[in-house]
């Protein structure tokens, strides 16, 4: 028996809460940031108390052909979705609590943030190219009006180019729709798996439709040819709002699709990856892999550097989801949750240096391991998490990846993978050196650690690295490896 | 009946390629944001027209026409932020050229 997720509360409680944020601020500010971070902590915790339920009866299923009358996901890539949204949503939003703002605007600033996280669970339920378009589209203009947010004029251009490049995006989602129907009937996942099981549409008819689909959500999930706007949104929004930006909604709005793209693949051609639009995604992958981390090296600001970084990381998804094995789709969504949790706790952190010492600037930044120890810490213990050291949750997602990769037989796209860590590592260190180590400079001698409650998030992101990185061999015997038959 | 509604389709999508490739062009050439933002009026237009045109064709127009209708009320919304977002621009930089916001580099 199939334990069904509770997909409408999911949405409907965020999005009543949503509703209630501006009267609830009306009555008193602070009462918008109590209801937010208890509409979204009882959602992550409902969405944890579901793990035994879905995860261990192997009662996941990659594709559900044969049930396509149920309207929703019920497997362990939606639930670990939903996880990971609600995770950074209540850190986005815990953190906000010390974001300063206008009093006038927490309510909307909230109600924000909680449309959002509506939106991206109703991705994780989407059975349906349109539906996820809709909820996709959702995302996105919550996210507009969160990056110009502040009355800035660079949050007005990051907002700007963000706009016009994704909006043309979710055209070329739909057009892909469109012809999705002309060929099927219909526009559920069910029907492009018949679709592409049948032979009534040919090999090519199938990748022209998953092609321009797989365009838009490349933009949308910022990979390399299409990454114009992503380090420009990145920097100039509102700090927990980057956070919440890099962590789940360029996930949600592309990664998700495209990995779901790469599982109908997966059950069309067991047999080897060697169809167009798993090539391209696998090629996209690495060619974002590089050149985010060769961007990153040369970057002097440090929410523009973790940007270039988020870049290069959602490359490694988007390899691995091309590759299309079951351990590389395995590894490709552990790394989408390790990368949540990493790169939330980072640019939380760089919110709480800018918070701070008033820039991000690196070359005026420099020693605050002293001054700021906490932050330090969790910001190392992040760094080398994503930059793949042992014990830390980022290496054996990586590992996962890359040895899938070899085992598939991409020899080069592995050796690309290895060599981008390496890089990843070095990009890493330039930014520990000039933000947290070495003398203090004058200027910044006094400035204190971030309040406790800023520091709240990211220790307690950072723990989860450190606690998956030693209970790995259990995650992987109870998750992945399910997670990896459930897909062949 | 898909043989009778061949031609129409092809002519329909047609149509979609041409209003596509306007709203391309007209968002590659101008530097105006009011222009930018019908390019993408434009665009989204192409893809209603599309999908209206499959769902004629594959005799579904019931589908089609109800998805149309969803994404028009979307796009209306989309398209609300994003003139927000011009006002604003215009307010910060006195005029709605795209080529003023040019502090975001590296």
């Amino acid at each position: 028996m199939v334990t069904s997720l509770p997909y409408f509360a999911f949405i409907a409680v965020p999005a009543l809460a949503a509703l209630a944020c501006p009267f609830a601020a009306r009555i008193k500010p602070r009462y918008a940031d109590i209801l937010a971070n208890t509409a979204l902590a009882v959602g992550l915790l409902t969405a944890l108390s579901f793990i035994p339920e879905i995860a261990k009866p192997l009662t996941l299923q990659a594709w559900n052909m044969g049930t396509g009358l149920s309207v929703f996901n019920n497997d362990v890539f939606s639930l670990l979705m939903l996880i990971t949204v609600y995770m950074v949503a209540l850190c986005t939003a815990f953190y906000s609590i010390f974001h300063e703002m206008p009093d006038g605007r927490r309510g909307v600033w909230n109600a924000l943030i909680l449309v959002c996280a509506a939106a991206m669970c109703g991705v994780a339920a989407a059975r349906d190219f349109f539906t996820l378009y809709v909820f996709v589209e959702v995302t996105a203009v919550a996210s507009y009006a969160l990056i110009a947010f502040e009355d800035r004029r660079e949050s007005t251009e990051g907002a700007l180019k963000y706009f016009f490049l994704t909006a043309p995006a979710s055209t070329f989602i739909v057009l892909g729709v469109a012809l999705l129907m002309l060929y099927t009937g219909g526009t559920s996942f069910g029907h492009l798996a018949q679709a592409m099981s049948s032979s009534g549409a040919g090999d090519s008819a199938v990748a022209i439709i998953l092609g321009v689909m797989a365009c838009g959500f490349m933009v949308k999930a910022g990979l390399v040819p299409f990454h114009g706007w992503t380090p420009d949104a990145y920097q100039s929004a509102p700090a927990p709002v980057s956070a919440l930006l890099s962590g789940v909604v360029t996930k949600a709005a592309g990664v998700y699709a495209l990995i779901r793209i790469a599982l109908a693949l997966r059950v069309i051609y067991p047999a080897h990856a060697a169809n167009a639009v798993g090539q391209a995604l696998m090629f996209f992958g690495a060619l974002s892999i590089v050149i985010g981390a060769l961007g990153a090296v040369y970057q002097r600001d440090f929410k523009r550097m973790l940007a270039f970084s988020s870049i290069s990381q959602v490359g490694y998804i988007v390899l691995a989801a091309g590759a299309g094995t079951p351990l590389a789709l395995a590894g490709a969504l552990f790394h989408l949750f390790n990368h949540a949790t990493f790169k939330t706790a980072l640019f939380l952190n760089s919110a709480a240096v800018e918070k701070q010492t008033g820039t991000t600037d690196m070359r005026k930044l420099g020693g605050l391991e002293a001054r700021m120890p906490w932050t330090a810490l969790t910001s190392n213990i992040a760094i080398l998490s994503t930059a793949g050291i042992p014990p830390l949750s980022g290496f054996w997602s990586k590992l996962i990846i890359i040895v899938a990769l070899w085992k598939a037989g991409l020899q080069s796209y592995a050796a690309i993978a290895i060599f981008a860590s390496v890089l990843t590592l070095a990009y890493f260190i330039l930014m520990q050196s000039r933000v947290f180590f070495g003398k203090t400079p004058e200027h910044l001698a006094k400035v204190s650690e971030a309040r406790a409650g800023m520091l709240l998030p990211p220790i307690l992101l950072a723990a989860v690295m450190i606690a998956i990185g030693f209970y790995f061999p259990l995650l992987f015997s109870n998750l992945v490896e399910p997670a990896a038959k459930a897909f062949l | 009946m898909l043989e009778n509604m061949l031609p129409n389709l092809y002519l329909n999508w047609f149509f979609a390629a041409l209003l596509v490739f306007s709203g391309i062009y007209c968002m590659l050439v101008s530097r105006n944001l009011l222009r930018l933002i019908i390019g993408v009026e434009l665009l989204s237009k192409a893809a209603i027209l599309a999908l209206v045109a499959c769902g004629q064709a594959m005799g579904n127009l019931g589908l089609a026409q109800s998805i149309a209708i969803t994404m028009i009320v979307l796009e209306v919304v989309v398209v609300a932020v994003g003139l927000g977002l011009v006002v604003r621009a215009y307010r910060q930089t006195g005029s709605v050229d795209m080529w003023k916001f040019d502090r975001l580099k590296g």
